[in-house]
């Protein structure tokens, strides 16, 4: 069964017709009545979800192209801030339009994006609320520390585009493991914060929304949930969400450390490893190159304690946090590691460097019919590359020179004219001057270990 | 007028003469084809295989087409060789003696007795230089039939329809012409060459509810439109195996050779010639030793230039065979293109590294898995210096069995046994076959590279 993030495209499907029919029955009457024992925080928080039309560029098709979809969002603030996930607004956006309670349409700017987190952060065009004298309501957090499983949680959202849907369900679990590292558009997710999981139902188009208590408080914020399974839909912890949007608010983003372990609960294994009950994490791996790597640390080693106090990774739910907690350092820092490699004890200082996705900018080099990703640090590092030089095709257009050269997909153009390509600005430049003056340019490429040429002609 | 009808009579009686000598040509030369069948024995499974060939000497050594054996296999799981005679269900048990590397055939032998039954395929030869087809020329040739029909031969024939440089040289006819491993021959019954697996004919079968979808390459097995002609055959009938390895096998390490297209050589101001980019160089190889860089274009050998090939990719082929014909020991000089130099270099060509077939294998049925020897290969494979060679690869995982519940794949790379460091494959083997025989044992751990990353199973045994 496969976990799928819950974004809406509206290139397939039947949105137009429903988005409508939600529109012309208006706002909520029906949701007011059923109200009940729901109170004014509830009815408030319904007032401060909107709905998202975001549009965005996409590079896999050897061309630039445009995608249109929908996703679901909650105003923080009065002054306009929205949280949505980062899989719904991303800096690809080139459009986002919101729909606010009163189904006013106003638009909104991309603030500050963490995909670790799936979590992004909009601003409503506050000069446009103000000139149009438009109102909206904002939502609290609440603390999703203390829900307990079996409390009752309405999640509200844009299922399908069916504006303002409110669904109903329980917490089913408060600290879901869950990583998945393509989870939001190629990029990581999952491995710094653990998830709220629920049963009320989640459909595409809830992602961004809360996920709120009777009281109207946001515990979470809808993001994915397992295809084909019976309402097992996943949330970020609102208490994750407050700690990033507050960095997202300040910075744009969110800098964390790397030291380059796979964790790996030790579930079943303390016997074997002769550890005391409740002590250690197991590393799996050690990425080659990495601190880690260099200060001697590899796959089969215990992790007993980080900085002076002990850690405890027994289970799988265990090890968010205690990521979070090397990632949370500045960089740069000396983390002192207590180790237990077989039988022997130690303590190894691993300096943190700067978390880098392995996903790199992109970009369109359309008279080619070409477009290509820079090859990441993390990306080299992952694919055993001997550099980071060169760009990765993503696609390229058929009959267009790329193409007619023999470039395919997956290739990793690592020179143009015997000059290595050590950014996408190099390429970019060579673009440009080719497009300028077109002249038969040498493209070098690796595919599966093969070095070859590729010669572009006009 | 009258003159050429007389020449068009002429011609008639040679083909009706010829026609009729076919039964009796037939008849003599189907005595130098045979099938052979032998199993090949995994860890779990016994599978039957079939090939066809021809005889060379009155040994009874016989030569199978290199498909004839999965090139995964090592010879060690090759048992139970047969050799069967056309249209005879009797099967005389013979020896599999190994492949060769140039040509790719692989040899077998029969007893004496059986030997005496079989006519050379040099009866056929021409006495002379050996002749190639004319363009439209009748050819023919022999297939074989299943073993339930007692490798019954039966007559293919056609006519040439072109012949190319690939770069050995090749006969395609326009029908199927005889069955891969089987001889071709010309009117006269003159040996012409060996069918090759069938490529001059390839079927696309496209889906018709899946209109999308890629089509199905069909290749028809038992019978082929190409061949090796006589000159490529007859040269190298002497080539065989000292041992069922092949060796010697001369190494040279140029890893990855990629050939270019005509645009990109013209480019290179290649025009008439071809050039091969070297990928990668291998740590301690001859190509390294003599200087040779990853990136260089090879462009001539031994002051040679390389011919240029249609379709352009055959240069790689053609450099491979340059270096296979020789022998460990023998020098080569490559001409290579780096940048706008161009650069002599000469190397003495090595013994190739043990590989992975030769490797040494263990399986542990209790364990549910075969390890194997980490050879030379495995260090390219992995990217990974040969020094840090240490360690053994799973050549082999049984379903369902401890092994495999843990988790463990084909090709993941043991590191460590227990906590503990594999230094060698003697001593992977050593405590494998301590835990598998204890069994007082509840599980093992073990550490396996698998690409960039490492995990950490836990094998239970109970």
């Amino acid at each position: 069964m496969k976990l799928v993030i819950v974004k809406h495209s509206t290139a397939r499907s039947i949105t137009g017709a429903c988005a409508a029919l939600a529109l012309a029955l208006g706002p909520a009457p029906g949701v007011r009545a059923a109200t009940g024992s729901l109170g004014t925080g509830f009815r408030q928080v319904l007032d401060a979800v909107v709905r998202i039309d975001v549009r965005e560029v996409a590079f896999d098709a050897g061309a630039q192209r445009f995608e249109a979809s929908i996703g679901s969002g909650v105003i923080l603030s009065e002054d306009g801030y929205i949280l949505t996930n980062a899989h719904v607004v991303s800096p690809r956006a080139i459009e986002v339009n919101v729909t606010l309670a009163n189904l006013e349409r106003v638009d909104a700017k991309l603030m500050g994006w963490d995909h670790w987190t799936d979590l992004a952060l909009l601003r409503l065009d506050m000069g446009e609320v103000k000139r149009r004298k438009l109102k909206f309501a904002h939502a609290k957090f609440g603390d999703s520390d203390r829900l307990y499983p079996g409390e009752t949680v309405y999640a509200v959202g844009t299922p399908y585009g069916l504006t303002r849907t409110v669904t109903r369900g329980i917490i089913s679990n408060t600290s879901r493991y869950f990583e998945d590292d393509k989870g939001v558009d190629g990029y990581e997710t999952g491995a710094f914060n653990t998830w709220l999981q629920t049963d009320a139902a989640i459909n595409p188009g809830n992602s961004g929304g809360p996920l709120v208590t009777e009281d109207g408080l946001v515990m979470g914020i809808t993001s994915r949930g397992y295809l084909g399974a019976n309402n097992l839909g996943f949330a970020i912890p609102a208490e994750t969400a407050k700690r990033i949007v507050a960095g997202l608010q300040r910075d744009g983003g969110i800098t964390r450390s790397y030291i380059g372990i796979v964790p790996r609960e030790l579930q079943d294994l303390e016997t074997f490893y002769a550890l005391a009950l409740d002590t250690g994490m197991l590393i799996d791996s050690v990425d080659p190159g990495s601190p880690a790597a260099r200060a001697g640390l590899h796959g089969g080693d215990i992790v007993l304690a980080i900085n002076g106090h002990a850690v405890d990774g027994r289970f799988p739910e265990q090890l968010p946090p205690i990521q979070n907690e090397i990632a949370s350092q500045p960089v740069g820092a000396a983390m002192v590691l207590s180790i237990k490699s077989g039988t022997q004890e130690r303590r190894v200082t691993v300096v943190t460097e700067r978390l880098e996705s392995s996903m790199g900018e992109e970009w369109a080099l359309d008279h080619w019919g070409l477009t290509v990703r820079k090859v990441s640090r993390t990306f080299a590092r992952l694919n055993q590359l001997a550099d980071d030089d060169g760009v990765i095709v993503l696609g390229v257009q058929p009959g267009f020179p790329a193409d007619v050269a023999g470039l395919q997909t997956g290739d990793i153009v690592t020179q143009i004219d015997g000059k290595p390509v050590t950014s996408l600005e190099m390429i970019k430049g060579a673009y440009q001057s080719y497009a300028e003056k077109p002249r038969p340019t040498l493209l070098e490429a690796n595919r599966d270990r093969g070095v070859a040429f590729y010669l572009i002609k006009p | 007028m009258k003159r050429f009808f007389l020449i068009l009579l002429g011609a008639a009686l040679t083909l009706g003469a010829r026609a009729g000598n076919l039964p009796a040509l037939w008849a003599e030369r189907v005595k130098s084809v045979a099938a052979v069948d032998y199993f090949i024995e995994t860890e779990a499974e016994r599978h039957l295989a079939t090939a066809y060939g021809v005889a060379i000497d009155r040994q009874g050594t016989i030569i199978l087409p290199s498909a004839a054996v999965d090139p995964r296999t090592s010879p060690s799981q090759l048992k139970d060789f047969h050799v069967y005679l056309a249209g005879d269900p009797t099967g005389h048990p013979c020896t599999y003696l190994g492949q060769d590397s140039l040509t790719g055939w692989h040899f077998v032998r029969t007893d004496a007795a059986t030997a005496a039954l079989l006519v050379p395929v040099t009866q056929w030869a021409a006495s002379g230089p050996s002749p190639v087809p004319a363009l439209a020329e009748h050819v023919w040739g022999i297939g074989l039939r299943n073993k339930d029909e007692d490798f019954t031969p039966y007559l293919l024939s056609s006519q040439m329809a072109l012949i190319q440089s690939l770069p050995q040289q090749t006969g395609i006819a326009q029908q199927e012409v005889a069955g891969p491993g089987l001889p071709v021959f010309n009117d006269d019954g003159v040996f012409l060459g060996l069918a090759e697996s069938s490529f001059g004919q390839t079927f696309l079968q496209f889906s018709r509810s899946d209109r999308d979808g890629a089509p199905i390459m069909l290749i028809d097995l038992e019978e082929s439109s190409a061949f090796l002609l006589a000159s490529e055959v007859l040269p190298n009938l002497g080539r065989v195996p000292g041992n069922v390895f092949g060796r010697p096998l001369a190494w040279l390490g140029a890893y990855g050779l990629e050939a270019m297209d005509r645009d990109v050589a013209n480019f290179l101001k290649l025009s008439d010639q071809s050039g091969a980019v070297v990928s990668e160089v291998l740590e301690g190889s001859p190509a390294e030793k003599m200087g040779m860089k990853s990136h260089d274009i090879i462009i001539a050998i031994d002051g040679k230039t390389l011919p240029r090939f249609r379709p352009d990719h055959v240069v790689t082929d053609y450099v491979e065979r340059e270096i296979e014909r020789r022998r460990p020991g023998d020098t080569m000089t490559f001409t290579v293109l780096r940048g706008a130099d161009r650069i002599d270099l000469t190397a003495k060509l090595g013994d190739e590294p043990k590989l992975a077939r030769e490797a040494e294998r263990k399986y542990f049925d209790h364990l549910g898995l075969t390890i194997r020897e980490f050879v030379y290969a495995d260090a390219i494979a992995r990217r990974v210096r040969t020094s840090e060679a240490t360690g053994v690869v799973v050549s082999y995982v049984k379903a369902n069995n401890p092994a495999a519940m843990s988790g463990l794949e084909e090709d993941d790379w043991i590191k460590e046994i227990d906590g503990v460091p594999v230094r060698s494959f003697a001593e992977a083997a050593s405590r494998l076959g301590a835990i598998a025989a204890d069994p007082a044992r509840a599980e093992f751990v073990l550490l396996v590279s698998r690409g960039a990353d490492t995990t950490v199973l836990r094998v239970k045994l109970r």
